[in-house]
Order: C-alpha cells, then structure tokens, then sequence
C-alpha cells in the first residue's frame, strides 16, 4: 500500500521536476559557472578565469551605481505602498454602498501589465504637453515644471512614481483581504470600552494585519529586486544611467555588449541580494511571531 | 471573501459558521450607524469624499490612455496628448489591427499564455499534491525546492536558457516563453495548491481508496473537483503574469511575426513614433484579454493574490 503510494508520488513528481529543473535549476546552476567564464561573444567560447568578474564588479562605478539605485529603489517600493495601501484599503472597508464597482476600480491597475503602466506615465512625465507640467502650469507651479525623464536629478523618482503607482493596488487588495479577518466583534468591544479610533487601529486592527504585513512587505521586496519592465520602458536606464537597475545591468551588459560572462556574475550577485533580503525578513517575521506566541 | 476563506480553511466548511456571523454582521451595520454618534458619521463622509478624490486621481493614468486612444492622431499633434478632445474615432483601433499588427501580436500572445497557463497550473497541482496527501518521505525538503523559484529573479535564467534556444533551434519562436513560463510557474502554483491540498480532508482521498480507486483516479475525479475554487484562482493569476510579461519575449523572440504583443506596443511605438492615438489603441487592446479575465474572476484573482503569498 504505502509503496504503491511512494510509487505515485515518483511518477507524479517526474514531469514537473524535468519541467523546473530545465526552465529554472539547470539556467540558474549555469549562470553561477558562466559566472566564472570569459564568455562574450554569441557563438563565443567560455574559458573559466575563476572570479575575475567579481573582481571587476567591485571597480565597476557602473555597477555601485545600479546597485545603490536598486537599494533605494526597493526600499522606497515597500514602504510607500504598504503605507499607502493600508490607508486606501482602511478607507475602502468603510465604504458601503458601490463597493464592489469601487473595489474594482482602485483594483485595475493591478491587472495591467507595466508596459502599458511604463508608457502612459511616460505620457503623463512628457516635458512638452505632459499633464504632469500641464497641471503645474495651470496651478500656478510652472517653476516645479522639470522634463521629468530626462532631467538626472529627478528621472529616478519619477520612474519610482510610477512603480509605486501598481504596487499600491497590490498592497490595498492584500490589506483588504487582512481586513475581512479582522474580529468585527473585538472592534466593536473596544468602542464599547471607549477607544477612539486611533487607538482602535494601533492595538486592535493593525496588530489583526500582521500576515498581511508579511505578505505586502514580502510581495513588494521580491517584485522590486527584479524590477526591469518599467525602467526599461520609460528610461532604459538612463539619463546616465540614473535609473538603472541591477536587473536592466544584467540586461544590457548581456544583450546589448554580449559581455555574457559578466552579466552572469552581476545576475548572481543579484539572485545573492534576494535570497539574503528575503531570508533576513522572513527570519525576523519568525522570531517577531515566536516572541508574540 | 469567501474564496479565501476556501483556499486557506479548504471545503471542510468546519469555519462556515463564522463566516456566516460575519455576513450578518454586515446587514446590521445598517441599524447601528443610527446609534452612533454625529461626528462618527460626518468623519465617514469625509474619508469617502477623500477616497473619491484620491481614487479620480489614482485611475487618470487608465482614464487617459483610453481617451487618448478615442482622438484622432493630427488632433493630438495640434493640442496636445491631455487636452480633451470633441471628436472621437475608432481609427486608432483600425489602425493598430491592421498597420500596427495588432491581431499577430495578441494571437501570438493567447498562444504562449494558455498553454503556459494549463502547463504551470498542472504541474504545480501535481507536486502540491503529493507533497500535501501523499507525503512521501523527505516532502519538507522537495516542497522547498520547487517553492525556492519564488526567489530566484528571472535575469539569472537569462543567459543560459538563450544559449540554450539558440542551439536547438527554439530562439525566435514562440516554444521559449511557453516552456520557461510552464516551468518558472510551478513555484507559485505549488505554493498555492499545497496549502490547498492540506485544507482538504485525508478522508476524501481515504474513502477513494477503499472504493478501490487508483491514485490518478483519485485525484482526477474526487480531489481535482473540490480544487476548482483555488485552480480558477491561480489560472487567473497566472494568465495576468504571463499575459503581460515582457522581459522574456524581449530576449528570447526578433521577428515581427512572434512577437507577443507586450513586445509588440514597444515595436509600434519605435515605428509610428508620433502616432499617439495609434500607440493608446494599441495599449487598451492589449489590456482588454488581462481586463475581461480580471472581471470575470475578481474574486478569484484576490483570492490568489493573497493566498499565493501566504506562506504557510
């Protein structure tokens, strides 16, 4: 009985594991020993040369550049949209009539892919007829008018603007859903018992939002480590690579200058960062819910 | 939300009761408000109006584009991207079908996204499966490995999986987006299922075994039937992902002819550099398929989202 179980449980398994070991092991195994090699060319050789790419990179003003962008990139995506999600989320709870229509609309720009979110804030950022200028004009801060995309001291942010713009909807469906399993009964007591609302939402709901927290914080840290679609759509990078990432880094070094074996090494790094970021939060979330237990 | 309520508890329905209490909860709320006081009740109007505001602002990206792609490409030119406009047309759409390549693009993106979608779904049930009611030894450790995808970013699979398509031929066809999405997907789909599988009772498949059905048995006709609510949730989620992602067709396609149409608003926008209008009905097309899912499975697609990330 319980071999023939086993026996299924191989035959099961069998597919999808030639399935993730081809689209996922194996490329990601590969990229740690390209990593190690001089490839740079398409039909090039690879010959190892050990860690001479690390060292490089630990030169590379290119790559500190794309590394700090990345840093502030990902802790600016996780803190705006946690904050601003759980804000409209709270507001949102308390609407009652139309919800589901109103629900749907602050949902929608979760359902757009980031190219089409990259081009119409490119649209909303262009220096000319932009309606970001067009509306500084109208109101009076004409002199707050910047060619928001092109100008390197604010091209980064702009970009940021738009990221955060998504993944605020994210962040206020995952709070939403929190919300619904939050005891109504116990918010209720606390009312009775003369908590105002402030209190109500720092000892009561807030507390109630842990796993939310977890999962927002978590969702926007992995999704803003590998952020390329955006960038790359609004700026590719540029202007001098103010807006360049660690994973538009990867990407152009591998297929605009066919550098393969460094570009491998900077996508290790990368992978290196996630794991150790996530591993860090998801270990303090552990222990945090340890010491509550 | 109910589904969630299903995907994380499961059908055994032991929380019904609960959710129940909830839902009368939320038809009394009606007769309470008269209790409470006045200011409670203008503080609401106030954080609705707010909202409001708030919400108008947050959706003119989406509003603009979809009248951008209504006004005309020499009107545009004249007056601007954000000036609004009297006259409407349906040029723009024409165009982008017909000039812009439109219908290549979103039929090569329904043929990478629906098999990637079934394949990443069906392999991932399999492993959650198994790791959840079949348990064999070491299931910790084999659910980690296939969940361990979550983390890894995609650029490190780049460069291997291009060399990979280049030397058998795969490269500028559609094949590469549809297998690394069907493999790259088990992770989430795994993650989810399992915490699935888990919320379903040991007995259902215990009772399958005594009625002398096999394993696949089984799972096809009494454990597959109970999952729908959490599959349709996961199959809307990763329809959306694949849908709109970019990064791969970017690398692993060149031709006109696969193009995927996330590729393909880019293409249209290096050819017809000033034809806004063009580029807008270009983008609401290629948002309509995600959209209509979207609608259609709201409730699924949330459920999703927060279920996939919960770890459990």
């Amino acid at each position: 009985m319980s071999t023939r179980r086993i026996g299924w449980a191989t035959v099961f398994l069998a597919v999808p594991l030639i399935a993730y070991v081809a689209a996922v092991v194996g490329p990601g195994l590969y990229s740690f020993y390209y990593s190690l090699t001089d490839w740079n060319a398409v039909g090039g050789t690879a010959t190892f040369i050990g860690l001479k790419h690390y060292r490089d990179m630990a030169g590379d003003e290119h790559f500190w550049l794309a590394l700090k962008n990345t840093a502030i990139w990902t802790a600016v995506a996780v803190v705006v949209p946690t904050v601003v999600g759980l804000a409209l989320a709270l507001g949102l709870a308390q609407v009652q009539r139309m919800q589901r229509l109103i629900k749907s609309l602050f949902f929608l720009p979760l359902a757009l892919s980031l190219v089409v979110v990259g081009q119409v804030w490119f649209w909303i950022f262009r220096p000319e007829d932009g309606l970001l200028n067009l509306v500084l004009g109208h109101v009076g801060l004409g002199s707050w008018q910047h060619s928001w995309l092109s100008d390197p001291s604010v091209a980064f942010w702009s970009v940021l603007v738009a990221w955060c713009w998504q993944q605020v909807a994210l962040a206020m469906v995952v709070f939403l859903a929190g919300l619904t399993g939050v005891q109504q009964e116990l918010v209720e007591a606390c009312k009775v018992d003369g908590a105002n609302a402030r209190q109500r939402l720092w000892h009561v709901i807030i507390p109630a939002l842990r796993p939310a927290f977890a999962v927002v914080v978590s969702l926007s840290m992995i999704n803003a480590l590998k952020s390329f679609d955006i960038v790359y759509v609004m700026t590719e990078g540029g202007p001098f690579r103010k807006t360049e990432t660690l994973a538009l880094l990867v990407y152009r070094t591998a297929f605009k200058t066919y550098d393969f074996g460094y570009a491998s090494a900077v996508s290790v790094v990368l992978f290196l960062i996630t794991l150790v970021t996530i591993g860090l939060f998801f270990a303090w979330t552990n222990r945090e819910d340890h010491q509550n237990a | 939300m109910p589904e969630t309520a299903v995907l994380t508890r499961g059908p055994a329905g032991e929380e019904s009761s609960a959710d129940e209490g909830r839902h009368h909860d939320g038809a009394g709320r009606g007769g309470r408000a008269g209790r409470r006081g006045r200011g409670e009740r203008s503080g609401r109007a106030f954080a609705i109006v707010l909202l409001l505001i708030f919400g108008i602002g947050f959706l003119t990206p989406v509003i603009g584009v979809v009248l951008t792609s209504f006004k005309s490409n020499p009107e545009i030119a004249a007056h601007g991207l954000w000036t609004p406009s009297g006259d409407l047309t349906t040029d723009n759409y024409l165009k982008a079908w017909s000039d812009g390549n439109a219908r290549t693009y979103l039929l090569n993106s329904f043929l990478v996204t629906v098999p990637a979608t079934v394949i990443s779904v069906v392999l991932g049930s399999l492993v959650g499966y198994v790791v959840a009611k079949l348990r064999p030894k070491g299931s910790g450790l084999i659910t980690l490995f296939f969940v361990a995808g979550l983390f890894v970013p995609p650029q490190i699979l780049l460069i291997p999986l291009f060399k990979l398509f280049n030397v058998n031929g795969l490269y500028d066809t559609l094949w590469p987006m549809i297998i690394v999405h069907g493999g790259y997907g088990i992770s989430l789909c795994t993650l989810v299922m399992r915490n699935f599988f888990r919320s379903v009772p040991d007995e259902l498949r215990e009772a399958g075994l005594i009625d002398g059905a096999g394993e696949p048995r089984i799972l096809a006709s009494v454990i597959l039937p109970v999952a729908r609510p959490a599959l349709a949730a996961l199959a809307t989620l990763q329809f959306t992902f694949i849908w709109n992602d970019f990064l791969y067709p970017l690398v692993f396609t060149r031709s006109d002819e696969v193009r995927t149409v996330m590729v393909g608003i880019l293409s249209l926008q290096g050819q017809f550099s000033v034809a806004y209008g063009t580029q807008a009905a270009m983008a609401v097309l290629a948002s309509l398929p995600t959209m209509a899912v979207f609608i259609a499975f709201q409730k699924h697609f949330i459920a999703g989202i927060t279920s996939g990330a919960v770890k459990g």
